[in-house]
């Protein structure tokens, strides 16, 4: 147990979460729900095993540093929680938790099905002294059903799901599907898992009940993936995966373009309007590159828009025009081409690694979207910037605090939630409940 | 709202009103999600704006607007108003029913509703306890709020197009637009939680969303990286293709099976999982190899190690790895295709994923699911995504009470 002072969370009364208290039982299938909770003025008490969650040992590191309290990959899930590190294997921290349960709003949890339960801290256990209490139970695939019992780390979930079959290449022959990196998996599952949490929230101001939410991860990513199944279900086309765009039942034209700089940008929608073609043409006309854009033939075919585009069966032309493009494109920077094309309205958009855009002053400090978070456990004044705010509420803020230390709130937690006196602590440490 | 009486309620967000004029993707997947939950969600187009997505691969048949698969999955439950807001008399209608609703939410660019006059300012002084969700690509503020974005535009600027792909290629980048749906998903978190925090105050707010920052909100863990350790994702070796760097496990990847273009996938996460998967693969010579003794030393040969792993996989089909695999405790996965999906997947059919309902001109239709089971207040299909209209009718007589011959009168001045 950490014996230094904890962390207080900030006092706020502006959240839009504010009051409500979530008992966060989660690895990295869940913690992103807590997380987003948390954020938004929800008080979010990590349970942790002792010695801490698994995924304070995924890196990146510190300075590379191998450490519970270290883990970029934990911090970036888990800031705006506290940490209650406690054996809920033992009698007593199943006590702990129930005794939690009785006020607690909110319970998040990621295991298997039947482990809760198996301890005496299902829903029906946890909910008996408490009918105004919304459980979320997030697993793999489900309570029930021929999957139930089987493991589904991130990329089990996108394979299962269907969205590495719409990722990958078109034009590396033998190349796999990928997985798009970033536990996306993992937070596609807790996207939904906290949008069922949220309904339950509002369900339960007028019903007065809370409710269990079964989730699943396969459920969730197999309901992300735009034309693949509607494509299937209703044309019985099959999509294909295509370089850095679309998957497509039929081939579409390459929307990567590389730039004098050695970068790429995302080129699409050329024919959008016939607006926006001219100003184009005449961009490029400019630097002496629009070739034989500039033919009647090619308004003709902006002025159809989109629609028209699509229509057209011959592609002949769409294609010799995007090489043109093309060729002024590799003649220009990256950022030539996305603030100029923006300017005329195209939806172009620069293939950015994400800490570019901390030098984006429209993200980082137009809209604040990077947010400085004081980590004095490392030292006076220091402090780190973390992505910020997902979305902008007028009247209640998001605001984050750092993550918690292992077990930084355990002896807070018990003594002044729960009323457990010191010596109640030196019986559970004692019986290894706590540390 | 109304407050229901207990008993009555069967759906989550039961009495909950939202004006809808969001289209293409992101917009609706915010708005199904209220709808699946119970919302009255009026979608408003005319015929001068249509949604887009309408026209998306048509099931042939007819020039009808109502035959969109991607509309009928994005549309469900919803009804269909059509309103000519640029017109005095629509405009009008349209304040009458903010009135009448709890949220509006639109994924214009960001001035449209201001230059309709219809800002947040305006919105509440019709209705204080109005939800305005504005879904832009860049926000309503900051030098850039008129860039615009579709989900391609967002996944690129936000790092996670670059966070896909092979090290030393180009970028696979998301087959999809990826950040349609997660940006819906944030439109209806926030609508949510703006309801949650008006149950307390009784207010409504702005919800100001960013397309590329909903997007930027899933790069913490790299962004972090750069912020603490200096060190840019944008970067040799990266992205990780299918491995995983940061866990340090290994095998973690994809591997060809039986079958043209068929892939699983196989991650062993400790070395329980490892000894199973060599019991299954029947303790092979090379396994004994110091070389993939330990979680470590596996890392560091995991090339020889995939090729190994490659030799078995290729006789089988993707579906039999998974069920040998995971029946031995082995973490693996199918590259499931669209038709194993919706025939195949007995986990997608136990939990009933793919629904049907019945449309007027596709006849019986499947949609997917939302993706969760609720003990009191589970999701229900009420309906197929409208057809353009559908509803006008019953919402200018029944909710904004004009008469029939008023109603006349709007269709002919092309106001509905």
């Amino acid at each position: 147990m950490n014996t230094h002072a904890p962390q207080t969370p900030p006092n706020r009364t502006d959240g839009a979460l504010e009051g409500i208290t979530v008992i966060e039982l989660c690895g990295a299938r869940g913690h992103f729900m807590g997380k987003l909770m948390g954020d938004m003025g929800a008080r979010v008490i990590k349970i942790e095993p002792m010695g801490g969650v698994s995924e304070r040992q995924i890196g990146p590191f510190i300075d590379d540093e191998p450490h519970p309290d270290r883990s970029l990959f934990f911090w970036s899930h888990n800031t705006s929680k506290e940490s209650l590190e406690i054996n809920i294997e033992t009698s007593e921290g199943q006590r702990v938790i129930n005794l939690l349960a009785t006020t607690a709003d909110v319970i998040l949890e990621d295991f298997a099905p039947g482990y809760l339960p198996s301890l005496g801290l299902g829903y029906r256990d946890l909910s008996k002294h408490n009918e105004r209490l919304v459980m979320t139970s997030l697993t793999a695939f489900g309570q029930d059903g021929p999957y139930k019992d089987y493991k589904s780390p991130d990329i089990v979930a996108l394979a299962m799901g269907g969205i590495m079959h719409s990722c990958g290449y078109d034009d590396l022959p033998g190349s796999p599907p990928i997985r798009p990196s970033g536990d996306h998996g993992n937070k596609i599952a807790s996207h939904y898992g906290l949008i069922g949490t949220l309904a339950a929230l509002f369900n339960r101001d007028f019903s007065g009940r809370g409710q269990y939410i079964d989730a699943s991860a396969h459920e969730a990513c197999n309901s992300t993936t735009e034309h693949a199944l509607p494509t299937y279900l209703y044309n019985g086309a099959t999509v294909f995966r295509q370089t850095g765009r679309h998957h497509a039942a039929a081939p579409t034209a390459k929307t990567l373009c590389k730039t004098s700089d050695g970068k790429y940008l995302i080129v699409f929608q050329l024919f959008n309007n016939l607006y926006s073609w001219r100003a184009l043409v005449g961009w490029m006309a400019d630097a002496g590159m629009a070739e034989d854009l500039e033919e009647e033939k090619y308004k003709d075919m902006a002025r159809g828009g989109s629609r028209g585009m699509r229509m057209a069966t011959d592609t002949t032309d769409l294609d010799h025009a995007m090489e043109v493009v093309r060729r002024f494109i590799a003649a220009h920077t990256s950022d030539e081409i996305y603030r100029g094309a923006q300017n005329l309205k195209f939806p172009w958009g620069q293939v950015r690694s994400p800490e570019e855009n901390l030098d984006d002053p429209h993200f980082s400090e137009d809209r604040q979207m990077f947010s400085e978070i004081s980590h004095p456990e490392l030292g006076d004044g220091v402090s780190f910037k973390y992505v910020g705010r997902p979305y902008r509420f007028t009247e209640s803020p998001w605001d984050a605090f750092r993550p918690p230390l292992v077990g930084e709130h355990t002896r807070s937690i018990l003594i002044e939630d729960l009323g457990y006196s010191t010596s109640d602590l030196e019986t559970l440490i004692s019986k290894n409940v706590i540390s | 709202m109304s407050k229901a009486k207990p008993a009555a309620r069967t759906s989550a967000l039961e009495g909950v009103r939202v004006i809808d004029f969001s289209w293409i993707v992101a917009g609706p997947q915010c708005t199904r999600i209220l709808a699946d939950f119970g919302a009255d969600v009026i979608k408003i187009e005319n015929d001068a704006n249509m949604d887009y997505i309408r026209a998306s691969n048509p099931v042939p048949g007819s020039d009808s607007p109502n035959r969109s698969p991607l509309f009928n999955t994005l549309n469900r439950n919803k009804r269909s108003l059509t309103l000519n807001v640029m017109h005095p008399q629509g405009m009008e209608l349209l304040k009458t029913l903010i009135k009448k609703s709890d949220v509006i939410v639109e994924n214009f660019s960001s001035r449209v509703l201001e230059k309709w006059g219809l800002g947040y300012e305006e919105q509440k002084k019709l209705n204080p306890k109005i939800i305005y969700c504005s879904m832009s690509g860049f926000g309503h503020s900051g030098r850039d709020r008129d860039f615009v974005t579709w989900g391609p535009t967002a996944q690129a600027l936000s790092g996670l197009t670059y966070m896909s792909g092979l090290p030393g290629e180009e970028s696979a980048g998301w087959g999809f637009s990826y950040m349609d749906h997660t940006g819906g998903f944030y439109g209806a978190l926030a609508i949510m939680m703006a309801l949650i925090n008006r149950n307390k105050t009784g207010k409504g707010q702005h919800l100001d969303l960013s397309q590329v920052e909903a997007g930027i909100g899933l790069t913490g863990t790299s962004v972090l990286d750069y912020t603490v350790n200096k060190r840019p994702f944008r970067r040799e070796g990266m992205p990780p293709g299918n491995r995983a760097p940061d866990q340090k496990i290994a095998p973690h990847n994809t591997y060809p099976c039986k079958g043209e273009d068929r892939w699983c996938v196989i991650a062993v996460t400790n070395d329980d999982e490892w000894e199973s998967l060599l019991d299954v693969l029947g303790n092979p010579a090379w396994s004994s190899d110091p070389r993939f003794s330990t979680m470590e030393s596996r890392l560091i040969n995991q090339d020889d190690l995939d090729e190994f792993i490659s030799q078995w996989t290729i006789n089988l089909t993707p579906l039999e790895v998974f069920d040998i695999l995971q029946k031995a405790g082995v973490p693996a996965g199918a590259v499931q295709t669209p038709m194993e999906r919706s025939e195949i997947d007995p986990q997608l059919k136990h939990r009933g994923f793919i629904a049907e309902v019945e449309h007027a001109e596709l006849g019986n239709t499947k949609v997917e699911s939302i993706p969760m089971k609720m003990s009191e207040t589970p999701w229900q299909l009420n309906r197929a995504s409208p057809l353009f209209g559908e509803h006008s009718a019953e919402i200018y007589m029944d909710l904004l009470g004009l008469d029939p011959e008023e109603l006349g009168t709007l269709y002919e001045e092309g106001i509905a």
